[in-house]
């Protein structure tokens, strides 16, 4: 029963953590949907057709600081103690992510001229914190311990977006040895909301000659969070009334933007290949139901001072409780504001340089009389490299990986991958043809999954497609 | 591809989602997980010369003071739930020549009395100020009956007139909140 619940519940926790660097899938030609990692990779087929809505599967959720296993495993340590060290241990600038993809639709074709085309619709969730390092210090132990210490709402960075993404794209080979990948993207926003570049201190202190034992003080907050597409949704009157706001966005009834994928793919000698591309260049904006708050300025609060006010019979004394409160508000109103603004994609940034050698076993790249000197290599190894941009830096990962044909049928990809995850997150991908029916699967850190616990990044993908050659 | 390696394929995938597993974890011990943070609040601070004593409404000379403010965190459900013990830091400074008698009445909204307290704080001087730090430790019950108010009355009382006499009480004071979430 526990094995079984494994079967079940692995894939899923794995699909559960695909994350934005598709290192496997990147230049993996062999499937269909690595031309949404990078346009210009060369498809070998003429058609292909996802099988609607199981095409691609993704979800990703990864933490730079913690695994489930440093707080739930067993130990003789208290849960309350192994927390509190993860705290004090990780940065403010760890954080957590999370990623979803479900590819609606997704086709290509060759044209005579040899341009492959594709196009398809697929939905995103994407969510990603960094670690509120201050404020989670602060939600644990107080500030009883932590007088004068600067609690900083810069911390506090986060960005959510769920959205529809409809693509077209092309990528043609110029000359022999560049190919040239363009795709370009029509986004459809369902909700989005975030809180970045925020500004200001919070901090207890206690200052000579003041009236009370301590000040507490805001000192130049900034705090803003921007939202769209939230407002309508949480004033539906049913769950209905949301499923039809959500159908309705997400087929370019929302919030819209527009945004291109490029790459290239030059052939630095016969053996040698370097590729790269640019994905989600572009934004969202965001007009209709945005809606944002902002909280800015100082205030200084140090108890309530009773005046004991001379009073007559029935007169009652000043309302300090509620000068505290007004005060407050006075010195930092929140601000509703209506306003459209414009949301950029995370970009992400990927390169790779890679040797091939050995026999093609490719039946359309036969190189059968010809020994070793076609263009499609049985092996390839290489370098990827991978960037996102992230609201406070940059997110990178290296991966060095293998890749083999295993004749005409399967072909297998092995990479090592140094992220801010982990240092050793072994990923595995292979893809499967039988007749036209196309199936593909990518392993992330299968060291871990002995014990997915312990992983702070784990992922799964896999996808069915139909691959149609004229000639079959 | 012929059938048999196909098989054999697809058989090793499956037995690497058979052997893969969350191992040597208990996510019951989330039951165990309890946040205690340790708040530190300014309460309230005053300070009391001979004016204040008296009411030139009346007329009159008074020996007690009050004054009241409402308190309306404190019977929220969060930390009714919530907070396990309040330690109160009175610090008071006196440059009269009189002892005064401070009071604290914790009271609910129907002027109930929940929590009371008494601080006596002896004669000082405008040379030498009488200094008294009191702390008032409130736990177990009574911290069941203070997170019933939600207002505290402040009465200081003076054995005699202290028209004409100089000097002033003033009083700085904290509450560090002991909580268990």
């Amino acid at each position: 029963m526990r094995n079984l619940l494994c079967f079940i519940l692995i894939p899923l926790i794995g699909a559960l953590t695909y994350g934005q660097n598709k290192q496997i899938l990147y230049d993996f030609g062999d499937i269909p949907q690595s031309l949404l990692v990078n346009p210009s990779t060369t498809m070998e087929q003429d058609y292909h057709v996802g099988i609607p809505f199981l095409s691609q599967f993704s979800f990703h959720f990864g933490s730079s600081g913690v695994s489930a296993y440093d707080i739930f495993g067993s130990s003789s340590v208290d849960i309350n103690t192994r927390i509190q060290n993860i705290i004090y241990g990780m940065k403010s600038t760890d954080f957590f992510s999370v990623n979803q993809q479900l590819e609606l639709l997704s086709f290509g074709w060759k044209n005579p001229k040899g341009i492959y085309f594709s196009g398809g619709i697929y939905q995103e969730l994407d969510i990603f914190t960094y670690f509120p390092k201050d404020w989670a210090v602060l939600a644990w132990d107080g500030n009883r311990d932590y007088l004068e210490r600067e609690f900083d709402f810069n911390d506090i960075s986060l960005t959510a977006e769920l959205l529809s993404v409809f693509h077209f794209g092309a990528n043609k080979q110029i000359n022999e040895k560049l190919t040239l990948g363009v795709r370009g993207k029509i986004y459809s926003s369902i909700a989005h909301a975030r809180s970045v570049n925020n500004g200001g201190v919070f901090v207890t202190k206690e200052v000579e000659g003041s009236d009370n034992i301590y000040q507490h003080q805001i000192i130049g907050a900034n705090v803003t969070v921007e939202t769209s597409g939230i407002q309508t949704l949480s004033e539906a009157n049913s769950s209905a009334e949301v499923m039809n706001k959500v159908i309705k966005r997400a087929f370019l009834g929302g919030n819209l933007g527009l945004g291109f994928d490029l790459g290239a793919t030059y052939k630095i000698n016969r053996k040698f290949t370097a590729t790269a591309s640019l994905i989600d260049l572009g934004a969202v904006f965001h007009k209709n139901d945005a809606e944002s708050y902002v909280a800015r300025g100082n205030h200084t609060l140090d108890g309530i001072e009773l005046l004991f006010p001379p009073l007559s019979g029935g007169q009652s004394t000043f309302d300090y409780y509620d000068d505290v409160e007004n005060n407050f508000e006075d010195d930092i109103p929140l601000d509703t504001i209506n306003s459209s603004y414009t949301q950029f994609r995370p970009l992400k940034v990927n390169a790779s340089i890679k040797y091939g050698f050995g026999r093609s076993q490719n039946a359309k790249v036969c190189d059968c009389l010809n020994k070793d000197d076609g263009d499609g290599f049985r092996e390839e190894v290489g370098m990827q490299l991978f960037a996102i941009k992230r609201p406070k830096r940059l997110q990178l990962a290296v991966t060095a990986f293998y890749k083999r044909r295993f004749g005409n049928f399967i072909t297998g990809k092995l990479t090592y991958t140094v992220d801010s995850y982990s240092s050793s997150n072994l990923g595995m991908g292979l893809s499967t043809n039988f007749n036209w029916f196309n199936f593909y699967i990518a392993v992330d850190n299968i060291l871990k999954y002995q014990n997915v616990a312990k992983a702070k990044n784990v992922s799964l993908q896999l996808g069915f497609n139909l691959k149609i050659d004229k000639n079959e | 591809m012929n059938k048999p390696l196909y098989l054999l394929f697809w058989s090793a995938l499956i037995m690497v989602c058979f052997t893969s597993c969350v191992k040597d974890t208990d996510f019951d011990q989330a039951d165990d997980i309890v946040i205690t943070p340790v708040l530190e609040l300014d309460f309230i601070y005053f300070a009391l010369d001979e004016n204040d004593y008296f009411n030139p409404i009346t007329g009159e000379q008074l020996l007690t003071v009050s004054d009241t403010t409402s308190l309306n965190f404190l019977d929220g459900t969060f930390v009714q739930e919530d907070l396990k013990r309040a330690e109160f830091l009175f610090r008071f400074e006196n440059s009269v020549n009189l002892d005064f008698i401070t009071e604290f009445r914790f009271l609910n909204d129907n002027n109930v009395l929940k929590y009371e307290l008494f601080i006596d704080i002896p004669a000082g001087s405008t040379t030498a100020p009488l200094l008294l730090e009191h702390i008032e430790n409130i736990e177990d019950q009574g911290i069941i009956d203070l997170t019933r108010a939600s207002k505290v009355v402040v009465n200081v009382t003076v054995p005699t007139s202290i028209e004409n006499i100089e000097g002033a009480l003033n009083l700085q004071s904290k509450t560090t909140y002991f909580l268990e979430i």
